[in-house]
């Protein structure tokens, strides 16, 4: 791994990946000793191309992997230094760690309204109005469609839902896998613009995983890139949109190459 | 002659309706489908036969251990039989269905034996007669109570935290758990519903009938009345137990009694070939 | 919960040549001849010992024989049919059907029809009922053409009660109440007349309906029902027509199931519409769960548990009886139940721990023995 200079706030970190291993079933290895730390209220991007092994970090972290038939070989997964690699998802969940799952899943038959409420669930009845509240106040476009069913939604409309359902239990960090996935640039950027506010008014961390480095560099302090299950290069998001291996890799300078030689 | 198997149909496709529902919400919560559905009803029946006439229990006092009782075998079931089996595919998990109502009938008939017993719950029993249809009061009941389940059940669904889980659930395992809900523990609570719900109509249809293993038939009969109605809606069930509840009054009416089984099962094989997702089913939703 | 397939794994539909595994086995080839032979000597002295109720002249208790008589091995062997041939359809096709005891009512009344009613021989009738079994068959696989998983499922068990209900039309029309009696089975002048020439009547048939299923299972059409049950979109892209090869898979699943059901009825004698009931399509689906899915061996081994292990059970409960268990008495006041129970439980406890069945946990087993081995 090439690291470059600085390192995240030097306190105990809210979230910490330590040379963590992941495979699915007996033999495919999907993580090799990753590292990965998330400070309070920071914002840190996963990036990598697909199939390197993102919503696999996101699903171990979360507790989702067994789901899936996938299992930890080796590692740890820490929140605020205590360990949480063998508990259950939704027990992680209710320690404070929101997720944004890949493919959005918002419950299709339920209202708007009532998917945030079972994001809510978790909070005692009296915070939940108000959790709602701020949500609606972050994206009024919700509001306005409070009691249509879920699944009769846009695709963008569903992804602010999923968001806002995840932020709905207040969590302290929150995992958010592939906003950007088929959605028009339009929306991806009025999504993202939500996404810094959510730290500010919040304060809750973010772990943000995107194959569309140039958005999530634009928005996070703190990147790691992920290629085949490892982690190949980390440091402040600066330093790795400045680097020559995110240039030639992901930030198109490739592609550009390639387009002046054609 | 119609009025009275129409309105008789109607009175026992309640009870039919409400097997139903509790197969549906069972359904619902694990896509599980519940073969044993016809036993858990039979075993209401028998829970009553234990609850008043051994025990001697006062008759409300009964209702509320038959409850008790129901609520606690559909969590035991969850637990010891689907749990384990939770994310196999289609077959082993009908099939320990299956299992489950073979065992459940074996132990019925070691305990209380292979005779039917006749229920002597203080359930209205005379005959209302409007000019030549002959009602029988404990039908009416037995509708009334239905309905009234039924009712109580929707508000549940609507109105209450635990339903509004549940619905969730029902809708996508995997973004429950990323909510924080323990499914588990959801699907143990919809095993406990439909449980309850097989045995009140148990209950109801032991009276009508005699308490005995025999009624198991009458209980898998939900099984086309959900697939009838649509096997992912709520209504589809109510509506599809109430029409088995019909077809069979005027099947056996007219034709005879032997003839239900088919009248019932073409409708469902046409309904398979026609329009598999059922009467008030989801296409998409429907493709099984 | 949608999917039907095991957990077996897909096999390359259009790669023939001979792999690492099979040359081994060729290698193995002298002993597996012995092991046939052997097999071959007990499964032809075997009738007589239950005949006799003495091995080599020494004769034996009814205990040491577990109980077992020769009827009773004549009706295993014809649920042996039953249950192979559910298997090569729900194991090895991915289709799950609740309608086996509907086929077997097919046979019982084609047989009824040709040897009870024209007096046709009873050879005829038997071919007569593999016909009707067979065109019954496509008749059921139909649906599987729309509709896939539960909903065919449940359309198997709607056609059990719409055979079931033709059936008692038929035998109230035709026969009685008691039900549909057949004529004494002859094949030219032998007459079938004992349990014992039933026997060496059924058992190469049964050899050949299991011979039949597994070669079937082993050549190309085998393999293509394989790979459409591991994965239909990639069976159906690589050119295989999966809904005919689905309808031949049910045709001769039904017309072995139909042929049983014709034997049955002529060895019972007298079958009424009574004996179809789901339970016994059930039953066929449990011995397939507890022999194991996906194999021949499955097939054969959970027809000899389902309809032996009563009888034995029945052996051993006599035994203690004197010694005189509250269990033991149990048993003999609520045989058939304790019955149930034992079956339903043991179904249920394979399902959690040994999704693969007796044959299954052999195989799991001998591999731990004896790794590399294949069994
Ligand atoms: N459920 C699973 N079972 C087996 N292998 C899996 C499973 N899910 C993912 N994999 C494999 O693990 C590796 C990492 O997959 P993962 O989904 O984590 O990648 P990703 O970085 O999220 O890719 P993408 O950008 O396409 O979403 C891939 O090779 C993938 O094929
Ligand atoms: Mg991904």
């Amino acid at each position: 791994m090439m690291a470059l200079n600085g390192t995240p706030a030097a306190d105990t970190p809210l979230l910490e990946v330590r040379t963590l291993s992941v495979a699915y079933g007996r033999k495919a290895v999907a993580l090799n000793a990753v590292n990965l730390t998330v400070p309070k209220a920071g914002v840190v991007a996963l990036l990598g191309a697909n199939g390197a092994g993102k919503t696999t970090l996101i699903r171990t972290v979360s507790g989702l992997i067994r789901l899936h038939n996938g299992a930890i070989t080796g590692g740890e997964v820490l929140l605020e230094g205590k360990s949480i690699a063998g508990l259950s998802a939704d027990r992680i969940v209710r320690l404070g760690m929101g997720q944004v799952p890949e493919g959005r899943l918002v419950f299709k038959n339920l209202t708007v309204e009532e998917n945030l409420q079972v994001g809510g669930a978790i909070l005692p009845r009296a915070t939940l109005a108000e959790r709602l509240d701020a949500v609606y106040d972050l994206f009024p476009r919700l509001a306005e469609r409070k009691d249509q069913a879920a699944g009769l939604m846009s695709g963008g409309e569903q992804q602010m839902l999923a968001l806002g359902r995840a932020l709905a239990a207040s969590p302290r960090v929150l995992l958010i896998d592939e906003l950007s996935l088929g959605l028009a640039p339009l929306i991806v950027g009025a999504i993202y613009q939500q996404l810094k506010k959510i730290r500010e008014h919040f304060g809750t961390a973010l772990l943000i995983v995107e194959q569309n480095a140039r958005l999530a560099l634009g928005i996070c302090d703190y990147a790691y890139v992920l290629e085949r299950g490892e982690i190949v290069l980390a440091g402040p998001a600066e330093l790795v949109a400045a680097s020559e291996r995110m240039h030639e890799s992901y930030l198109g300078a490739r592609a550009e190459r390639q387009a002046a030689a054609g | 002659m119609l009025v009275q198997f129409l309105l008789t149909g109607l009175a026992l496709g309640s009870i039919y309706g409400l097997v139903a529902l509790g197969f549906a919400v069972i359904y619902k919560a694990e896509r599980v489908f519940n073969f044993a559905q016809g036993i858990l009803m039979v075993c209401g029946a028998y829970l009553a036969y234990t609850a008043t006439t051994q025990l001697g229990l006062p008759f409300p006092v009964a209702v509320i251990v038959i409850i008790a009782a129901a609520a606690l075998l559909g969590i035991v079931i969850q637990f010891l039989f689907i749990r384990p089996l939770s994310g196999q595919p289609l077959l082993p998990v009908i099939m320990i269905t299956i299992a489950l109502s073979i065992i459940l009938k074996a132990l019925i008939e070691i305990l209380y034996g292979v005779q039917p017993k006749p229920l002597a719950t203080s359930l209205p029993t005379g005959v209302l007669i409007l000019g030549d249809v002959r009602l029988s009061q404990l039908n009416l009941t037995a509708a009334v109570v239905s309905w009234v389940c039924m009712g109580v059940f929707f508000a549940f669904f609507r109105f209450t935290k635990a339903g509004l889980l549940m619905r969730a659930t029902a809708d996508s395992h995997e973004a429950a758990i990323l909510s924080g809900v323990n499914v588990n523990r959801i699907n143990a609570g919809a095993w406990a519903i439909g449980t309850i719900l097989a045995v009140i109509g148990g209950v109801f249809l032991g009276q009508i009938q005699l308490a005995s293993t025999e009624l198991e038939h009458i209980g898998l009969l939900a099984l086309p009345a959900v697939v009838i109605g649509g096997l992912q809606s709520i209504p589809g069930a109510i509506v599809g137990g109430i029409l088995v509840g019909v077809i069979e009054q005027l099947a056996s009416g007219y034709i005879s009694p032997k003839a239900r089984d088919v009248f019932i099962y073409i409708p469902l094989l046409i309904m398979l070939l026609v329009r598999p997702w059922g009467l008030f089913g989801n296409r998409e939703l429907g493709r099984v | 919960m949608t999917s039907v397939s095991t957990s077996r794994t897909a096999m390359p539909i259009d790669e023939f040549a001979p792999s690492a595994p099979a040359r081994q086995k060729a290698a193995a080839r002298p002993l597996r001849w012995l092991w046939l032979a052997v097999a071959a000597a007990v499964l032809v002295y075997l009738p007589f010992v239950l005949h006799d109720r003495a091995i080599l002249g020494y004769r034996l208790s009814n205990i040491q024989l577990l109980n077992v008589g020769l009827a009773q091995l004549n009706l295993t062997l014809i649920a042996v049919l039953g249950a192979v041939s559910l298997n090569y359809l729900t194991g090895c096709a991915g289709l799950v059907s609740i309608g086996h005891a509907a086929f077997f009512a097919v046979g019982a009344m084609a047989a009824a029809a040709t040897g009870a009613q024209l007096g046709l021989p009873f050879l005829v009738s038997l071919v007569a009922a593999l016909i009707a079994g067979a065109a019954a068959g496509v008749l059921a696989g139909l649906p599987s053409l729309r509709v896939r998983g539960l909903y065919f499922v449940l359309s198997t068990m709607a056609l059990h009660f719409i055979v079931v209900f033709a059936f008692s039309e038929y035998q109230y029309a035709a026969f009685d109440v008691f039900g549909i009696s057949y004529p004494q089975p002859a094949i030219g002048p032998f007459a079938l007349d004992s349990a014992l020439k039933w026997y060496f009547f059924l058992l190469p048939i049964v050899v050949l309906c299991c011979l039949a299923c597994n070669y079937s299972l082993k050549h190309r059409e085998g393999r293509a029902l394989l790979a459409v049950r591991d994965n239909e979109q990639a069976a159906s892209s690589s050119g295989i027509d999966v809904r005919v090869l689905r309808l031949k898979a049910f045709a001769f699943s039904s017309a072995i199931a139909s042929l049983a059901g014709a034997l049955q009825a002529y060895y019972l004698t007298t079958v009424s519409t009574e004996l179809y009931s789901l339970n016994l399509a059930i039953s066929f689906i449990a011995m397939i769960i507890i022999g194991g899915m996906g194999s021949i061996a499955g097939g054969v081994v959970g027809a000899l548990v389902w309809l032996l292990l009563p009888s034995v059970l029945t052996g051993f409960a006599g035994e203690l009886g004197a010694a005189g268990g509250g269990l033991a008495k149990i048993f003999v006041e609520h045989r058939p139940q304790v019955v149930n129970l034992i079956f339903g439980s043991l179904v249920a406890v394979l399902l959690i721990f040994a999704p693969g069945g007796i044959v299954g946990a052999a195989r799991k087993l001998t591999k731990l023995v004896r790794p590399g081995a294949e069994a």
